[in-house]
């Protein structure tokens, strides 16, 4: 199952962030694709989203649930394809950030073709979805927060082998994009954004 | 002109407009006879309409039929095509195509890394005909490692359809990729696909741009070009338009015309084509901008009321290159349990015929009504269709996608998409006579060989009838589309563009969906639209290297 994390941090404190991705509403158009959302209840919405399978965009719409309302920690969701086979979920995880004198985590190797796989459906991700935002990140010392996405999607049905190779190189520009936008959002109202 | 201050930015012998398979074929033609190359292409990948194409050559005669133990002769080839041509052509460039063809591929295989393989099983589009072949003049050219092209592979073309899965059309027709979807190799697949390999369109052009690169020739895309340039009645140059800005390239040995067709543009597709292409199936830049820079030289034109016809379907919202993708219908309407009617219920076609041929019937005229009654059209599917073969992009087992229109009956399913109600009841039950008897008595599906490629050979006693009785009942708009329009410049057996005064051009060639099609409204076969194309590409090429 393609399964992707991606974190960024904030001058903000875990709180202000909380306050913003408590409310789905608030982060939903944030999502790479976004087209529309429609809330169900207070803990189910549909989303419909344009995305891209390998070189084509299509539209979809899938039916999110959310399973964890943890504040301010964290939200979780599932996800559920209402035409397509498919089924993920996502987590947004706020925390104050590791002290600096921690050691930072290595990512992992991967090798030249994966990079350039990586590379391309990166370039394939801008080109389909416009330059996405440009933000520069706090130094580590400012940083108040840290904010994770995690995010699954897993095909289904006999095919799914195949478009799970396909939808795998896209989730890591899908995470960046939505965590970024986070923060970008959250940093322009506050008037803390990095320079 | 050249005015008096303009210099050239680039020199070149033979310029090439368009990266499709005709023009990647012209350029390494030109190339290996000595000349310096220059390519130019608008968009910013390489391959055009070849590159989301199926990718299969159709070569009479080739060298790799005698492995597959077929026979074949010139004398064949010439008496089936000149029948499709139906005398709409020029007899002449039918039998310099049956001439040079068998060369080009030989040629091809020496210069880049393409392999072609025959496919036996692979039919003429009308085997019964006199000098048709059951198969083996449909060439495929296998799966292409993109890895090969290092940094060029992000610049290639993906088709939206074809390229999606990494599986030669000899694996796809083994594989049974629409009968038998659940035997696919998904696994296999989706292993392919992360490794970069491509198949069909996609395979061929690489192939063939790894062997222009091989020479040190780099497409020079996202320029597109705006006006050919003549100095005392021949073309010598080109003015063309990259990166917003105009540049002139001079071509001393001739400039070879090999931009696609015009079937994405609404003003030449009203002017000149007896149907109405709504939904095309190529890329969205075919314009036929090398066709009016061709007219606006006097360049005689041919063939312009037809194209390589096709039915469309479109998943709403899905789109390529920024447009409503259309895609293809080869065997949705081929296999059991399916059938096309128009909006009065009534069957019009032999829904498994070759798709070229296929549409014609959509756009037949009433004269006294003056309306077309077979538009629109839909296809109608049973619930034993979604449960053995793939629909667009499922497979049995997975939900049918809320946007397809279904009911529980005929007539209900009728009313919904605006057809006669008991129109459609009354067919669907003489249909399933039909489907039980293994006999279409009205049209004759089934009864090709062709039709059967792309049935269900395990259906009988029919592969192309099942009936369509068992709920829910489901419809698709069938669309009046296009792989590419088939009009363009008149040429000579050099591939030389002529004026309406019969006179070459000169400096001027063309080859591909650009140049007067050599089949009039026929399709003789699985390719016969790159075979054509290629072969063309490697006269012009090799003429304007010369010249």
């Amino acid at each position: 199952m393609p399964e992707v994390e991606y974190m960024t941090t904030m001058k903000l404190p875990p709180e202000q962030v909380w306050e913003f991705v408590r409310d789905m509403n608030n982060w939903a158009p944030f999502l790479t694709g976004y087209q529309r959302h429609e809330i169900e209840n207070e803990t189910d919405s549909i989303w419909t989203l344009k995305g891209d399978v390998g070189v084509l965009s299509r539209t979809v719409r899938l039916k999110a649930h959310v399973t964890e309302w943890n504040g301010p920690e964290r939200v979780a969701f599932t996800l559920v394809g209402i035409d397509e086979v498919v089924e993920g979920g996502g987590m947004l995880t706020i925390a104050k950030p590791s002290p600096a004198d921690a050691p930072i985590a290595a990512p992992p190797k991967r090798g030249l073709w994966r990079r350039m796989v990586d590379g391309f459906f990166r370039w394939l991700f801008r080109r389909m979805n416009g330059p996405g935002v440009k933000r520069l990140e706090p130094a580590r010392a400012e940083a108040a927060s840290q904010l994770t996405f995690k995010l699954r999607m897993d095909a289904g049905g006999p095919s799914g082998p195949l478009v799970n190779a396909m939808l795998a190189p896209a989730l890591m520009p899908a995470a960046e994009d939505l965590a970024n936008k986070i923060a970008a959002h959250l940093e322009q109202l506050h008037g803390v954004a990095a320079r | 002109m050249w005015g008096r201050k303009q210099k050239p930015q680039i020199e070149t012998d033979v310029l090439v407009i368009g990266s499709g398979g005709a023009g990647l074929v012209a350029a390494l033609a030109a190339h290996q006879a000595g000349a310096k190359v220059t390519l130019v292409e608008k968009a910013a990948k390489a391959g055009g309409t070849t590159a989301v194409s199926g990718g299969v050559l159709w070569i009479p005669n080739n060298h790799h039929m005698g492995k597959a133990g077929i026979a074949d002769s010139r004398a064949e080839a010439l008496q089936y095509v000149k029948r499709l041509a139906d005398g709409r052509s020029d007899e002449k460039l039918i039998e310099t195509f049956l001439d040079e063809a068998p060369q080009m591929l030989k040629f091809v295989e020496e210069v880049t890394p393409v392999r072609f393989q025959a496919l036996p099983k692979y039919p003429d589009y009308h085997p019964e005909f006199a000098g048709a072949k059951p198969g083996g003049r449909s060439l495929d050219p296998g799966l292409f490692d993109t890895k090969q092209l290092g940094a060029w592979k992000d610049k290639l073309r993906r088709s939206p359809v074809f390229g999606m899965t990494a599986m030669s059309v000899s694996e796809a027709t083994e594989w049974g990729v629409f009968s038998k979807p659940l035997k696919l190799p998904f696994k296999l697949l989706g292993q392919r696909f992360s490794e970069g390999l491509v198949c069909y369109g996609g395979a061929l052009v690489g192939g063939l741009l790894k062997g222009l690169l091989d020479r040190g020739i780099e497409p020079l895309l996202q320029t597109a070009a705006r006006d050919l340039v003549v100095e005392d009645g021949r073309v010598v140059g080109l003015k063309a338009v990259q990166n917003g800005k105009e540049i002139l390239i001079s071509a001393k040995r001739g400039v070879i015309l090999a931009s696609g067709g015009f079937e994405w543009s609404k003003t030449l597709t009203a002017q000149f084509l007896g149907g109405i292409v709504t939904h095309p199936n190529s890329p969205p830049g075919n314009d036929g901008d090398g066709l009016k820079m061709a007219m606006a030289l006097g360049a005689d034109l041919a063939n312009m009321s037809e194209a390589w016809w096709c039915p469309s379907i479109d998943i709403p919202g899905e789109e390529y290159d920024g447009q409503q993708l259309h895609r293809g219908d080869f065997a949705i309407r081929s296999l059991p349990h399916s059938l096309i009617v128009n909006r009065r219920g009534n069957r019009f076609v032999n829904e498994a015929q070759n798709y070229n041929d296929l549409m014609k019937p959509f756009f037949h005229v009433d004269p006294v009504a003056y309306e077309r009654p077979n538009l629109p059209a839909w296809v109608i599917l049973d619930q034993q269709f979604v449960e053995h073969y793939a629909l667009l992009t499922i497979v049995p087992g997975m939900p049918v996608p809320e946007w397809i229109p279904r009911a529980q009956t005929i007539g209900e399913l009728a009313e919904k998409i605006g057809v006669d109600s008991k129109g459609l009841t009354a067919t669907v039950e003489r249909f399933n006579g039909f489907a039980k008897s293994g006999v279409d008595s009205e049209f004759g599906r089934g009864a090709s060989l062709y039709d059967h490629f792309y049935g269900d050979l395990d259906q009988k006693p029919n592969p192309n009838l099942g009936t369509v009785e068992k709920a829910p009942f489901y419809a698709l708009q069938v669309h009046p589309g296009a792989i590419g329009t088939k009009g363009g410049a008149r040429v000579d057996s050099r591939a030389r563009v002529l004026h309406v005064n019969g006179a070459p051009i000169a400096g001027l060639y063309a080859a591909g969906n650009v140049m007067a099609g050599i089949t009039g409204p026929g399709y003789p076969g699985a390719g016969s639209t790159i075979g054509t194309a290629m072969t063309f590409g490697y006269i012009a090429g090799r003429d304007a290297a010369k010249s």
